[in-house]
């Protein structure tokens, strides 16, 4: 591909067309297929998508970014769904508009959780057509990451196959549940080697969004006394603890050790993770002399090597960009979700990243998503990444 | 306050010992629901009310040979975990001159009576451990700061116990900081809890929440882990479980209702305290809170009147943000995650580039004037 603008979003949510499951899986699911339905509140239509024959639920479309004034509204209906969001031809203007290259592409409405039902080949069949439609996606344009979403509840072997077809055509990296759906193994176990070894071998990192489902694994138990938007702020923000819960796991149950070609990002978590994880784990190590335990790796090693964290607004976190490793930290947009800057990305960039040198912004806006993509690309020496461009 | 190494470690944990709740306790009314060591293969754990209370008798992993291996019986433990005088001889290797107290088998963050189904048993076993550590530990050397454990429901309780307490020397309150976790009481957020938020106000003493006191703010390591390395997990995913009760103590107003009280995030460590509050601020800013009767951001409550404790982080990166004024400096002897016996080698690593004036306020100075020394 070509950079053009000098900037990758390694954090976007692909959006998806109400007809994009029925159109691709089997009739012999009939009302299970998910798709939108309506409801009615106060008299007016509400939209949300029914998943396996039940009650429309969620927004029809997360899509903030794109809904114009004021700001932040959501869709109702689908009639009010920007095409914008879900088409993918459209939404390259929307990527030439804001000036991002590429983008990495997060689940959205009706998501990627389709093991809630607790039936195996359902599961299977949403995935798979889940995935084949960002395989579409990726046909429209190579400025498409898309990422694999899993069939948590198929043989591990069954769960690696469906991340090499994904791959294959066209899928870039795979989303992981933090905490595994509820009655499957840990993160840890065994049970899941198939799936690391599959995207270690593959060449393509994994991915944990936001709290990463760890709400039932560690968390604080939710107060009914916040507003809406005072609990908001408290849950997303605590979201900071993500890498910090996660990646003790992939160093002290040995995973880095077993997998050191494994790469993992945390996207929507923030950069500061990395700093405490880095003190503690090597902290903990050296204490307890852990190398006799089998760790032969320094920890932070292990992390610089293979962990990777994403920012969007953290002018104070990016200063410490040497501690946590230049090379380990990518720009996410995030849109079209709320906490998206689209149309401006740039403007906030700009905030965030003053004074930092050309060499460091080349590699946080877009040098390093090229490796961990592993994306062959052709820089436009215009690319806009350098402080010095004038825009 | 006499200072010869200039060092207020701020988190230690005391070792209760074998006799401490059956001294202390009537044996005629609580019989076998003491808190008492059981012996079962060899092994001994810490009993209360027919439930374990420590799984094994002691928590002194750092006075260990080996430091993956906690004492199994009683005989094992090191003197320096629960003899006032061999302690006060650890400090000065360590170059300590102040400690402030923690239990162990109560809790590290004082949680483990809060699962007594009894709440005057759950008050007995309090008191006791107050009384003793104060007794034993305070009345042996100023260089102990007593801090007292509370029941944690009803409040009234709760503040009759901190104000016995203080009157008899205590210098700090511990609370688990998530009693929702522990037992069928309110969410700690709400108005509920205001009596013991402003006891601690009014008292003058900071109230401690130390990482730990509930292990669903952690995420369980996989269950066929080696001990080591489980335990080495523990310690990763605790004091960062901090941000959590940062959280919630910050959004729900309990700062903004209580100026004057002093929150001390107990074996918190420190990095990830920078990014947790930017990121706080850039979310009340992006959500309007400003609008919904927040007179401080996240950052300036924080600024006003928490604290975190670092042991294992370095100091310079963060201090600038945070403030050298917030942060507290400790050993957690004798856990296994302590720094000792490197804690001078670990000081110098961890305090390197900052000038003296903040290394002072980080060492003592900060503890020093937030527990009146």
């Amino acid at each position: 591909m070509e950079i053009k603008f000098g900037l990758i979003s390694a954090d976007s949510h692909a959006a998806f067309h109400r007809d994009d499951f029925t159109s691709r899986m089997s009739s012999k699911w009939g009302e299970r297929i998910p798709h939108v339905a309506s409801t009615e509140e106060d008299g007016k239509r509400i939209d949300g998508w029914s998943i396996y024959g039940g009650p429309p639920r969620g927004d029809v479309c997360n899509c903030p970014a794109v809904m114009g004034d004021p700001f932040p509204t959501w869709p109702s209906v689908w009639e009010e769904v920007p095409s914008i969001a879900y088409d993918p031809k459209e939404r390259l203007k929307a990527l030439d508009i804001d000036r991002v290259d590429a983008e990495v592409l997060f689940p959205n409405p009706p998501g990627g959780s389709y093991y809630e039902y607790g039936d195996v080949d359902f599961e299977f069949a949403c995935v798979q057509a889940y995935n084949d439609v960002l395989a579409d996606w990726r046909r429209v344009s190579d400025r498409y990451l898309p990422l694999v979403i899993l069939p948590y509840l198929s043989d591990p072997k069954v769960v690696a196959k469906e991340v090499e077809r994904a791959v294959t055509n066209g899928h870039r990296g795979v989303n992981v549940a933090g905490k595994m759906p509820k009655g499957l193994p840990h993160l840890a176990a065994p049970h899941w080697y198939p799936l690391w070894d599959a995207c270690q071998e593959l060449n393509v990192p994994i991915h944990f969004h936001g709290s990463a489902n760890l709400d039932t694994a560690a968390s604080a138990k939710k107060w009914s006394g916040y507003t809406v938007r005072q609990a908001h702020s408290a849950s997303t923000s605590t979201s900071a603890v993500t890498p910090a819960q996660i990646i003790p796991h992939f160093i002290f149950s040995g995973l880095t050790e077993r997998f050191p070609r494994l790469k993992i990002v945390f996207a929507e978590a923030g950069i500061g993770g990395l700093n405490y994880v880095l003190a503690a784990c090597d902290h903990e190590w050296q204490n307890r002399r852990l190398w006799t335990e089998g760790l032969a790796t320094r920890p932070s090693e292990a992390v610089r090597r293979q962990m990777y964290v994403n920012f969007w607004f953290e002018a104070e976190g990016i200063k410490l960009r040497e501690d946590i490793g230049v090379g380990n930290i990518m720009w996410e947009a995030d849109f079209p979700h709320v906490a998206s800057y689209y149309p401006r990305s740039w403007e906030s960039i700009e905030r965030v990243l003053k004074g930092v040198s050309a060499s460091d912004r080349r590699k946080l806006l877009y040098a390093n998503a090229l490796g961990v993509y592993d994306i062959e690309a052709t820089v436009r020496p215009t690319e806009t990444s350098s402080p010095s461009a004038s825009f | 306050m006499k200072l010869r190494h200039g060092l207020i470690s701020v988190d230690d944990h005391v070792q209760e010992p074998p006799d401490l709740w059956a001294k202390r306790l009537s044996k005629n009314r609580w019989g076998e629901r003491i808190p008492h060591l059981e012996r079962a293969d060899g092994v001994e754990r810490w009993m209360v009310d027919g439930n374990p209370l420590l799984d094994g008798p002691a928590r002194a992993a750092a006075l260990m040979a080996d430091r993956n291996h906690e004492p199994t019986r009683w005989e094992e433990v090191p003197p320096a975990a629960y003899l006032p005088n061999e302690r006060l001889k650890a400090m000065d290797e360590a170059g300590v001159d102040y400690s402030v107290l923690y239990p162990t088998v109560a809790g590290f963050a004082g949680q483990n009576f809060a699962g007594i189904k009894d709440p005057e048993l759950e008050l007995a076993c309090v008191q006791a451990y107050n009384d003793w550590l104060v007794e034993e530990w305070a009345g042996a050397s100023e260089r102990f700061i007593p801090q007292c454990i509370v029941p944690i429901w009803p409040p009234e309780v709760t503040v009759a116990e901190i104000e016995r307490a203080v009157a008899k020397g205590h210098r700090g309150v511990i609370f688990p900081a998530v009693p929702m976790d522990l037992r069928d009481v309110p969410h700690v957020a709400g108005p509920e809890y205001d009596p013991i938020w402003a006891a601690c106000a009014r008292l003058n003493v900071p109230l401690c929440l130390h990482a730990g006191a509930s292990p669903k703010l952690q995420y369980a390591p996989y269950s066929g882990l080696a001990p080591a390395l489980a335990q080495a997990l523990d310690a990763v995913t605790k004091p960062v479980s901090s941000v959590f009760i940062l959280g919630l103590y910050l959004f729900s107003r309990v700062l903004l209702r209580h100026p004057k009280l002093r929150v001390v995030l107990a074996e918190s460590a420190l990095s990830w305290g920078m990014l947790y509050l930017e990121w706080a601020d850039h979310q009340f800013d992006h959500d309007g809170l400003a609008r919904e009767g927040y007179e401080l951001t996240p950052s300036e409550m924080f600024r006003r009147q928490c604290y975190l404790n670092a042991w294992f982080d370095e100091i310079a990166p963060f201090e600038p943000y945070l403030g050298a004024e917030h942060i507290l400096w400790s050993t957690n002897f004798p856990l296994a995650t302590s720094t000792w016996p490197q804690t001078r080698q670990t000081i110098e690593h961890c305090f390197k580039s900052l000038p003296s004036e903040k290394r002072e306020m980080v060492l003592w100075k900060n503890a020093a004037s937030l527990y009146g020394i």
